[in-house]
């Protein structure tokens, strides 16, 4: 089933790095090794940087301060907390509570002031793990500062979930991709080529561990969902007053994928549909009788 | 579209359980959770906009009463951010000015990170151009290379502005001694930002633990790390390179040397300085001592030599003669595994301490079998009380419940710091400057440690043991 690879692929260098638990990889296109290697190193040590901020396990991160917020406190938070935080809620808002990295302890009681970075708390107990966004948040950033290093086309993931195309390899309409059923037996469902593009997966492989917020029930009846997002390209996004899931495409496609697998299929398609470029792939878990399933397709591949 | 056959098996209805409040559209059965408006239907400025105005009020309120600071950053490399990140949190700092002379990439991104917090600062690459036109400033903190440390302290004390230094204060004795006199004379403030010495929780060891419980009793030895993983040199976007001109006029003499000057002799001080400074601090603050005498051994070992001047690993001995008597304390620093991170280990007969600004060891105290009971510590506070060991009921007639073996005392320190690691230091040196608060390290204290860490390196030249005598000290 393997095909040959191109041979442009001999061209593409890996870079990788542990953190946020999971294993993050540069794949860049550039022709000096060296500077594609410092260009990946300080990607990661962003993400060193993004983690220490976002992390539930330290008590002086930005989450370990909002989580410890009382009724009426605020804390200040680093700008780029407070964009993935403007993303989580807007994804809790577009998803009807499905993606909520409160987990049911009440994120609208966070206020988000986002001009002076402060979130304040208007009951107490919230608590919140960014484990559904903070990968694609990082791998945003990560794109960027590539691009202000001048790699024009790069794949960047944090744990193959969460997955940036950046431009795309010289005469190739895109990334060569794939999304797989994850088996057993493994098999490649939709193959894609993408630029430009975020890619988010979500499953139950790793063991049935996506609960459902509104219910706080597990996940049930899917294998896995994707949720694929064009990307503003750093030219549209140095114009003034863009922001939002454009520009933080992986962090929106990482929360989706997450809210897929759990949202209704007829809101699926309403999102996708009411939102241009946006695409959902949706494996249901196997019928008793007949063969292995098929990934349902909701909405139409476009550009920003 | 595919697959609405599929929806009854996984379709959740709405329940109040899961923390969410039900709204009316959930209440009507049948009809979508999910907003009609897209994902880009949303309206983003106006979101901002909107949370924004929700929690305007509280933040007037709280900044009320403190007096301002006009502040500017001079060094807005990878320390200048975190300087400034932990100065954001801080009540009344006003930033005016950020001086680098990376103008292309650093000075640009703090200073729009600055104007994203409502920040109007003037960027500078020339210091003494920041110094003559900025006449409102009242402190300049300071995070450029070691080597520029002390003409920039020096020049903005002269120029009538408190100073917050990074360490290491000086990459020589010369440029230390020059930076106390300049603080001395102009009677402006000069804080060292070894930051531990304002950190809560080693205030609480050393008030607390070691000052007056004395859980340690009698400290004889000392151990203490920072082992880091190999980092590749750092790199820069071509697009940002900085004219060679510049490069020379600020003494650098090419990209990767301005990327870099940590491992260049001249710049930097190298790894001892870099990384071993700050707990050689602590331990000439824990054991109310100089050091005697140091003994070391380092090497360039792994790097190689033409990018990496300085040992990539020192293995270091330092003797003190303390009020309580005499201790030896070992200290390692290597730069090609991480192993344990870093921390530091105050050993005594009765305990020990292991002490670290990560939260991966945080602060942990071990009593010895034979030690008095701390009980009185546990009931103050002070110290956790250990895990519990007396899980079994006591029958009172029996001397010993026979079981699975247990672990050793281990107590845990309950002090947590929940801002940023540089925040309550720079805290102390605001406070200061608004007469409220005396400096945690001034320049003095930054001075002896200086001596007792740079001793270091002369020690691995030598390849001898030297000796400290107390005029080395003295100003």
């Amino acid at each position: 089933m393997g095909l040959e690879s191109p041979a442009w692929t001999a061209g593409v260098k890996r870079f990788s790095h542990e953190a946020m638990a999971t294993v993050f990889e540069v794949q860049a296109l550039h022709p000096d090794a060296t500077y594609a290697a410092q260009a990946a190193h300080a990607a990661f040590d962003l993400v060193d940087r993004l983690e220490r901020e976002l992390t539930r396990f330290l008590p002086n991160s930005d989450v370990g301060r909002i989580n410890a917020l009382a009724a009426g406190q605020s804390t200040r938070v680093s700008p780029s907390t407070m964009d993935c935080l403007l993303v989580a809620r807007q994804m809790y808002d577009v998803t009807g509570g499905a993606f909520d990295v409160s987990i049911g302890t009440g994120l609208p009681s966070l206020e988000l002031a986002a001009d002076e970075s402060r979130v304040r708390a208007s009951t107490g107990g919230v608590r919140i793990d960014l484990g559904g966004i903070g990968k694609g948040h990082a791998v945003d950033l990560m794109g960027e500062l590539l691009e202000d290093w001048g790699i024009e086309a790069a794949v960047v993931h944090g744990g193959f979930s969460s997955v940036l195309a950046l431009g795309a390899p010289a005469a190739q309409e895109g990334w060569p991709l794939t999304l797989s059923d994850p088996g057993p037996p493994i098999r490649v469902l939709v193959r894609l080529a993408r630029r430009d593009t975020a890619l988010g997966a979500s499953g139950v492989r790793k063991g049935g561990h996506i609960v459902d917020p509104r219910t706080g029930k597990p996940a049930a009846g899917r294998r896995a969902a994707w949720a694929v997002l064009p990307r503003q390209a750093a030219h549209e996004r140095s114009q003034a007053g863009c922001g939002g899931p454009r520009r933080a495409a992986a962090a929106a496609a990482d929360a989706l994928a997450t809210a897929f697998m759990l949202m209704r299929l007829r809101d699926i398609g309403a999102l996708c549909a009411a939102s241009p470029g946006l695409e959902a792939w949706v494996l249901p878990e196997p019928a008793r009788s007949g063969g292995p399933p098929e990934a349902l397709h909701f909405g139409t591949p476009g550009s920003s | 579209m595919a697959g609405d056959d599929e929806k009854d098996k996984v379709a959740v209805p709405p329940r109040p359980a899961g923390g969410r409040k039900l709204d009316r559209r959930d209440v009507l059965k049948g009809l979508s959770t999910v907003p009609a408006l897209g994902l880009f239907g949303y309206a983003w400025q106006k979101q901002r906009q909107y949370e924004q105005a929700a929690a305007g009020t509280e933040q007037a309120a709280a900044a009320g009463d403190v007096q301002d600071v006009h502040v500017a950053l001079l060094g807005a490399g990878a320390q200048g951010q975190v300087l400034t990140d932990a100065m954001l949190r801080i009540p009344g700092v006003r930033f005016r000015a950020v001086c680098d002379v990376w103008a292309e990439y650093n000075q640009r991104r703090v200073v729009n990170q600055l104007q994203r917090f409502g920040f109007q600062v003037n960027a500078y690459e020339d210091y003494r151009e920041m110094l003559d036109k900025e006449k409102e400033l009242d402190a300049v903190v300071i995070a450029t290379p070691d080597f520029w440390h002390a003409p920039h302290a020096v020049d903005c004390l002269k120029a009538g502005k408190h100073v917050y230094c990074e360490k290491e204060m000086s990459n020589t004795l010369e440029g230390a001694r020059a930076m106390v006199a300049a603080a001395r004379e102009t009677g402006k403030l000069l804080q060292i930002g070894h930051q531990r010495r304002s950190n809560p929780r080693y205030l609480h060891c050393y008030r607390h633990l070691l000052g007056e419980a004395k859980l340690l009793g009698r400290i004889v030895t000392v151990s203490g790390q920072w082992n880091r993983a190999v980092t590749p040199d750092l790199g820069a976007p071509e697009r940002y390179t900085i004219p060679e001109a510049r490069l020379k006029q600020y003494g650098f003499k090419n990209m990767h040397q301005f990327r870099n000057w940590r491992w260049y002799k001249g710049l930097g001080g190298g790894p001892i300085v870099d990384l071993g400074s700050h707990q050689i601090d602590i331990y000439t603050w824990f054991l109310g001592a100089n050091p005697s005498h140091v003994m070391a051994s380092g090497g360039q070992l792994y790097y190689d030599p033409a990018t990496h001047e300085w040992y990539d690993t020192a293995m270091v001995v330092f003797d003190y003669d303390t009020p309580a008597g005499p201790v030896k304390a070992y200290y390692q620093t290597q730069t090609t595994n991480g192993s344990l991170g870093y921390f530091e280990n105050f050993m005594g007969d009765q305990g020990t301490l292991l002490i670290s600004e990560s939260e991966v060891h945080a602060a942990k105290v071990y009593r010895d079998t034979n030690a008095p009971p701390w009980d009185e510590w546990v009931q103050k506070g002070y110290i956790t009380a250990p895990k519990l060991q007396e899980a079994v009921e006591k029958d009172k007639a029996a001397v010993t419940d026979v079981r699975e073996s247990v672990s050793p005392d281990e107590h845990k320190v309950p002090i947590v710091l929940k801002d940023p690691y540089h925040q309550p230091h720079l805290q102390n040196f605001f406070d200061a400057v608004r007469g409220s608060a005396t400096l945690n390290c001034p320049p003095e204290i930054g001075y002896e440690s200086a001596v007792a860490v740079l001793k270091v390196n002369d020690a691995i030249e030598a390849k001898s043991r030297l000796s400290f005598t107390p005029e080395d000290f003295a100003l």
